[in-house]
């Protein structure tokens, strides 16, 4: 088990040169003990809870108004509701991938930023958990997908993807939880250690769960967090990839295509990586945890998000090639309508964000740059929001029946709604930021120790 | 405020009855001096507070010295005959521009909640058009006027009466000059005999007719070919062409439902051993016969007649040196009259009202030149009981008004203030006038302009009589106790006639006691009973009159057609749906789109794509007509299918008064005037650079390459039946499921459909699909179950025009069904996709899956905003709530209530014991439904149609609903006949 725990080697430093086991846990430790909070992070907190505040709104009035206060329709019956959703779960399963199989696969770059991903998974998760249940007709009835015994005798349809969705859905947050908690444990106890407020210590030691740091300790941490990463990786391939089966399950132009569960896996990686370098370089410059974060952490994750551009620009491709190639006249003219239609902008945006501008990630300077990197990432951010607002609006508004063909246009309450999750995940993610060591120092410590430092 | 249902509104009224009466007075003075008060003129806060005390202290009125000789009886014991669930039947009529149809109200617990067609009428035979299916809300509709006005104070049935009494005594010495009579058409016997009488009373009172859409044109020129006031019945089953000249002969002459009923029959080849009839029309604007027609030529107003004259000189009915008249279309004209005179006898022409006098001429010339009287068409005595030129009528009306020479004005049912002709400006005439009383359904601008507004009983609400268009005689009984202060026509009259106390039940019945023993009946009890019963009165049709038309009417035409005046021409035609404008206040025919421009809420002004394109105009843009100094702003609707250079103006919309309908759409009444009714040439258009949301219900014309319409012609039918199938082999990795009693199905026969919306309003009124409004519509949230497309096919100017009804396909595999994730779709053991309701949460998943988008999402709980009493919703369908999906679920109450039936005899349900609405409704018999087990059933003999065909066959989903496949039959002498 030890042996797997080993960092491989890295070719370049990981770390600067003059971090220290001592600096290491000062450095990432003390901006979260130090009594005065930052400015900016005040400004960012006042921001996202003002975000927040929007969401509560919006949530009230769907609520109270019905989802009819969307711009949803006959025959576009899912909006933006299912388009956040799609989004943000992508950006929770992109992040999830990035701390889990790359700690399977041991790359070194991996251990300073994979905090920064399982954050921003429990983040984005909870953002995305409310976008189904506020998508219902009736929301309120929602349990009725939880298969539980009850008077009607009436258990879940278990042949719907979206009974899928919301199964795998739950076992994604919960496990995510558990993964993001685990891992969290050792720096918690130097957290506590570090802690000379006695509330710091309580909190801190509390959350610690007694952890000692014994060998015991060491040796069940390492087993666990293994297991964990091991299930959490295929976890998140199969979670985006039953978002990608609700489509590929539904009789609709445009989504009945078996590619759908690789092709959204992709999309998810690209994001999750784009959102990871953007936090990263943003907390970096916060923190000034330039000698941890280093270019060599960003230059990895961009080759990453460099060849998951690759593989949608595939998935892309061969979506077109299926509809023209294929005798499915509904098929080809949703495609043709695509790429020449109402929403033909969003999909051209799309392709250039999500799978043109990234080429540039083959030139080193740009990988470099961390304006450019940072650019090129909230480039893709977007793109990966046009992806499934073109997959779902467009396809259902260009159906089988001419007859019914219809338009949707987004309403006030579902930009609301759109704004208001993001105000809900900066602000889980402010917080974490704020109370939690934002990088892993007890994985960074091997790092460390191996680079030879004292 | 909530509509306050009707027997809300009797509590209330009750009470402030009670509080007016002395004897509450008393009790107040007794138990509760300090709320004395009260009494008196009542503000809100103090109506609440003594309604509070009424309620406490009603239990006394009891111990008071009047008490109430009425009683009310507890629902305890079950009154005979009324079983809840249980339909009964009660036979009446509706009637429009004064001719009824027959109909039978379905009555649930005693309350009227369905119209369907009497089958034994002739009008009807079962069927019930969309107009008539919607007149049950218009029983039911708060909105109404429900008091009497005078002077535009509250006032009550016995000033009218005291009223009408000082008026009929200071006429009465003058033998009734002054008194004047408005009414719209009349076949009543016992209301004309009624004014009989009357005008035996006051021998100078003088009795006006007026309907907006007239038959005058068609009046005078039957004048004049015949000599004489005649009707014209039409027989279609002897017509193996029809030549149609912008005929409303399947769309709103009297007596359509037949005529369409027949005109079906002859266009269904599968099941008439490949015979079919051939239809060729002409016109300015589409028509729904139009659209069936084999060859359709659109033509301007003035084309049409040089067209009529070059065929009546090509058939031989007319001079032959009109065929030196410039026409378009020689060759198509040369063709169909070849074909015409082929057919000598089995021919009809049809013109339709709107046409001029000339063209009703011709059309009459060759229908006599071509041996169509006696077999196509038949001549019976009028069945007004006063033929009048509708115009001259009220033009005489109008100057005796504006000369002062009228006194009283009596208005019985109809609007002039609104569509009376712009020019006779009969409002400042109205004025004029010391006394109007306007009987009208509601405040409606006539009604407002009088001096007294008396609320009309609706048709279901008052007894009457009235005749179909071949003269049968319905005794129409009233379906519920009035519902406002509704008072009938003939109420009214008896009050003139010097009857203190009308009441209708007595003056119809009188009058049929007279009449009955006229005609040697001598049980009259039994002859009112049976006559009430069926609906009809046996063997009342008007005798046939023989004749023939004049020969040499046409060469008294002027040699020359006029010159068309430069500029567009308006054309003023009726709306299908809302007529005259007298239905606009029915939510359900706004809401119902157009059959062709599947508009709602809204008229426009249909114009045709290439002087669009000319114009420089597209639909939306709003448009500003003047015409001889009057302006009217009207959205444009660029309509395939219409005439180039011609607009036409949909009458109907834009009232500034009345109820829901207010203020909705142009009024296009406010360009026509008396000597242009339905054609105005020289008006001047110009943009006004706004726009303006129309709400279409179809978001697109064309099938897009899909195999949604399939179509062919009768000679590939014949020398291949089954030349338009091509089904793929079912595939699936299950074994079928059973169905072993049951197999539900339906089948759809497009040749039959001509697209007038009646089923999609009889599946709103028997399913309770609610009203969403226009702002809805905009967003594609309309929730009608069943729509009718229309699609075009070919050229726009002149494309080929196919309705499919699409009601839900019920598909053995089922998208809907897989991807619900709480089982709220479901297949039920007898094949249909069933909705829980209960069981929803509202994914909608179910919609993105079904191809053929028949689900409607219920997003506001329509149900709950519509201005309805509860009492008018259907209590054997859910009222469905907010967050549900909802569809078509092939009528289940009624399988199940006929299934219900069944069983209790053991039997299977037999071959037509259960009808969809959409069935019932429908004029062709367009839509069969049955049991597909059953070998010999209607639906399967249907099914078995080689013509018979699914939608989206290659999807595999299997429906139940199918279809049987377009056939035109193309002249094969008229070039790019091949639709």
């Amino acid at each position: 088990m030890t042996v797997l725990d080993l960092p491989s080697e890295a070719p370049v430093p990981v770390v600067a040169p003059g971090v220290t086991m001592r600096s290491l846990s000062e450095e990432v430790g003390e901006p979260n003990l130090r009594p005065k909070t930052p400015l900016w992070w005040w400004i960012s907190f006042g921001f996202s809870l003002s975000l927040l505040l929007v969401l509560v709104v919006a949530v009230i009035w769907t609520l109270d108004k019905s989802v009819g206060a969307w711009g949803i329709n006959i025959p576009v019956a899912w909006g933006l509701a299912i388009v956040d959703y799609v989004w943000w779960i992508a950006a929770a399963s992109g992040a999830t991938f990035l701390s889990s199989m790359f700690y399977l696969t041991r790359s070194p770059w991996r251990t300073a930023t994979h905090r920064i991903a399982d954050a921003v998974a429990i983040a984005c998760s909870a953002s995305a958990g409310i976008m189904p249940i506020m998508h219902l007709g009736r929301q309120g009835l929602f349990y009725w997908l939880f298969p539980y015994s009850n008077v009607m005798g009436v258990w879940p349809q278990v042949r719907s993807p979206l009974w899928w969705d919301f199964i795998s859905l739950l076992c994604y947050i919960i496990a995510a939880t558990f993964y993001f908690y685990v891992g969290l444990l050792p720096d918690l106890a130097t957290m506590r250690d570090l802690a000379r407020d006695r509330r710091q210590q309580l909190f801190y030691g509390v959350l610690a769960l007694g952890w000692r740091g014994s060998s015991q300790d060491w040796a069940y941490f390492r087993f666990v967090y293994l297991i964990m990463a091991a299930v959490m990786a295929p976890m998140v391939v199969v979670v985006h990839g039953v978002v990608g089966l609700d489509f590929a399950g539904g009789l609709t132009p445009g989504w009945h295509s078996t590619q759908f569960p690789p092709y959204f896996f992709f999309g998810a990686l690209l994001f999750g990586f784009a959102l990871v370098i953007m936090l990263t370089i943003l907390i970096r410059a916060a923190y000034g945890l330039d000698d941890i974060l280093t270019e060599y952490h960003l230059n990895a994750m961009a080759k990453v998000v460099l060849v998951a551009s690759l593989l949608l620009a595939y998935a892309y491709l061969w979506e077109g090639f299926g509809a023209i190639y294929g005798s499915d006249i509904a098929e080809r003219t949703m495609f043709l309508n695509r790429i020449s239609g109402l929403y033909a902008s969003c999909y051209w945006a799309k392709i250039a964000l999500n799978v043109i501008i990234p080429q540039l990630l083959w030139f080193p300077g740009f990988r470099r740059s961390q304006l450019l990197l940072f650019a090129i990432s909230l480039g893709i951010a977007v793109g990966s929001w046009l992806d499934p607002y073109v997959v779902i609006v467009q396809s259902l508004h260009r159906n089988y029946m001419p007859s019914e063909w219809g338009n949707y246009y987004p309403t006030f309450w579902d930009w609301a709604l759109f704004a208001g999750s993001i105000g809900l995940a900066l602000t889980l993610f402010l917080l974490m930021l704020r109370l939690l060591p934002i990088v892993s120092i007890a994985q960074l410590r091997r790092i460390v120790k191996s680079a030879g430092a004292p | 405020m909530p509509p306050m249902s009707a027997a809300h509104r009797d509590y209330w009224r009750s009470l402030e009855e009670l509080a007016e009466s002395p004897g509450f007075a008393e009790i107040v003075e007794r138990e509760a001096p300090r709320f004395r008060g009260m009494l008196g003129p009542l503000d809100r806060r103090n109506f609440m507070r003594l309604m509070a005390a009424a309620m406490a202290l009603s239990g006394l009125s009891d111990c008071g010295p009047e008490p109430d000789p009425r009683q009310l009886l507890p629902y305890i014991q079950q009154p005979p005959g009324i079983v809840p669930g249980h339909a009964n039947f009660y036979a009446t009529a509706t009637t429009r521009e004064g001719y009824a149809t027959g109909v039978l109200v379905a009555h649930l617990m005693a309350r009227p909640v369905k119209v369907e067609g009497n089958p034994a009428h002739p009008a009807s035979l079962g069927a019930a058009s969309a107009i008539m299916q919607a007149s049950i809300l218009e029983l039911y509709d708060p909105r109404r006027t429900q008091t009497i006005l005078g002077q535009g104070q509250i006032d009550s049935w016995e000033h009218l009466i005291t009223a009408l009494f000082e008026r009929r005594e200071q006429l009465l010495p003058h033998r009734g000059a002054g008194l004047r009579l408005l009414t719209g058409t009349v076949t009543s016997p016992s209301l004309s005999a009624q004014i009989k009488a009357l005008q035996q009373q006051f021998p100078e009172m003088r009795w006006h007719q007026w309907e907006p859409i007239n038959r005058d044109n068609e009046h005078i020129a039957i004048q004049r070919s015949f000599g004489r006031p005649l009707d014209k019945i039409y027989n279609l089953d002897n017509a193996d062409i029809v030549f149609a000249v912008e005929s409303d002969l399947i769309s709103s002459v009297p007596g359509w439902l037949a005529y369409a009923r027949q005109f079906a029959a002859h266009r269904r080849p599968d099941e008439t051993g490949g015979k079919m009839s051939r239809i060729y029309a002409i016109e300015s604007t589409p028509t729904l016969i139009g659209a069936k027609a084999d060859h359709r030529l659109p033509l301007s107003p003035t084309e049409l007649v040089a067209t009529m004259r070059y065929l009546a000189a090509a058939t031989g009915a007319g001079p032959s040196d009109w065929k030196q008249v410039q026409v378009r279309e020689a060759a198509w004209l040369d063709a169909a009259a070849q074909d015409l005179l082929q057919h000598h006898g089995r021919v009809l022409v049809h013109a339709g009202r709107e046409q001029p006098v000339e063209i009703h001429l011709i059309a009459d010339a060759i229908n006599g030149a071509l041996g169509a009287f006696g077999t196509t068409i038949r001549t019976i005595e009028p069945v007004a009981a006063s033929p009048v030129l509708m115009r001259q009528s009220l033009e005489e009306l109008v100057s005796d008004m504006a000369a002062g020479r009228v006194d009283t004005l009596m208005m019985l049912d109809t609007n002039p203030v609104y569509n009376a002709p712009a020019n006779l400006d009969f409002a400042t005439a109205l004025k004029r006038v010391p006394m109007s009383v306007s009987l009208s359904l509601y405040a409606d601008e006539t009604a407002v302009a009088s001096t007294w507004m008396v609320p009309a009983a609706q048709e279901y609400e008052a007894w009457g009589d009235a005749r179909a268009f071949d003269g049968t005689i319905t005794i129409q009984q009233p379906q519920v106790r009035r519902l406002y202060e509704g008072h009938s026509p003939h109420e009214l009259l008896a009050v003139l006639q010097g009857n203190t106390l009308p009441i209708d039940y007595e003056l119809v019945r009188t009058f049929w006691q007279g009449e009955a023993h006229q005609r040697g009946i001598g049980d009259f009890e039994r002859f009112w009973h049976e006559s009430l019963r069926i609906g009809i009165v046996e063997s009342s049709a008007a005798p046939p009159a023989a004749a023939t038309p004049a020969a040499g009417v046409l060469t008294s035409l002027p040699a020359r057609v006029e010159l068309p005046q430069p500029g567009i021409p308006l054309i003023f035609r009726p709306d299908l749906l809302v007529w005259d404008g007298r239905y606009t206040n029915n939510p359900w025919l706004l809401e119902m789109p157009r059959p062709f421009t599947r508009l709602t809420w809204d008229n426009a002004a249909l114009i045709a794509p290439a002087t669009a394109k000319r114009l420089n105009l597209d639909t939306g843009d709003v448009l500003e007509i003047t015409y001889r100094g009057r302006q009217v702003r009207a959205p444009v609707f660029v309509l395939p299918g219409q005439a180039p250079e011609c607009i036409t103006l949909p009458l109907g919309f834009g009232h500034q008064a009345g109820a829901l309908g207010a203020g909705i759409g142009f009024d296009a009444y406010h360009l026509r005037i008396s000597e242009e009714m339905w054609t105005a040439a020289g008006a001047t258009l110009s943009r006004t650079g706004e726009t303006f949301s129309l709400a279409t219900t179809q978001g697109h014309d064309r099938v897009a390459g899909r195999d949604l319409i399939r179509e062919g012609t009768l000679t590939e039918f014949r020398e291949n039946p089954g030349f338009l199938q091509h089904h793929q082999p079912d595939e699936s990795l299950y074994p079928p499921y059973k169905y072993p009693r049951y197999a539900w199905a339906m089948a759809i026969d497009l040749n039959s459909c001509i697209g007038c919306q009646a089923c999609a309003v009889a599946c709103q009124a028997e399913n309770n699909v609610p009203v969403v409004g226009k702002d809805m519509v905009l967003q594609n949230r309309e929730m009608h179950w069943l729509r009718i497309d229309r699609y075009y096919s070919g050229p726009a100017e002149n494309p080929g025009i196919a309705f499919e009804p699409v009601p839900c396909m019920h598909c053995e595999d089922a998208p809907c069904e897989v991807v619900c994730p709480v089982h709220a779709t479901v297949h039920d053991h007898e094949g249909i996709n069933l909705m829980v309701y209960n069981r929803c949460v509202g994914t909608r998943f179910c919609s993105n899956n079904c191809p053929y988008k028949v689900r409607r999402f219920n997003f506001y709980g329509f149900a709950y905003q519509e201005d309805r009493p509860a009492e008018s919703w259907n209590p054997q369908v859910t009222v469905r709530n907010r967050g549900v999906m909802e569809k078509c679920t092939y009528c289940i109450q009624r399988v199940r209530t006929a299934q219900i039936e069944a069983d209790k005899q053991n039997i299977l349900v037999p071959d037509g014991a259960v009808m969809t609405a959409c069935q019932q409704s429908c004029p062709t018999q367009a839509i069969i439904f049955g049991n597909r087990n059953d070998p010999e059933s209607a639906v399967v003999r249907r099914k078995s149609s080689p013509l018979d065909y699914v939608l989206l066959d290659e999807l595999n989903t299997r429906p139940r609903t199918s279809y049987t496949a377009l056939i035109r039959n193309p002249n094969p002498q008229i070039e790019g006949a091949k639709t």
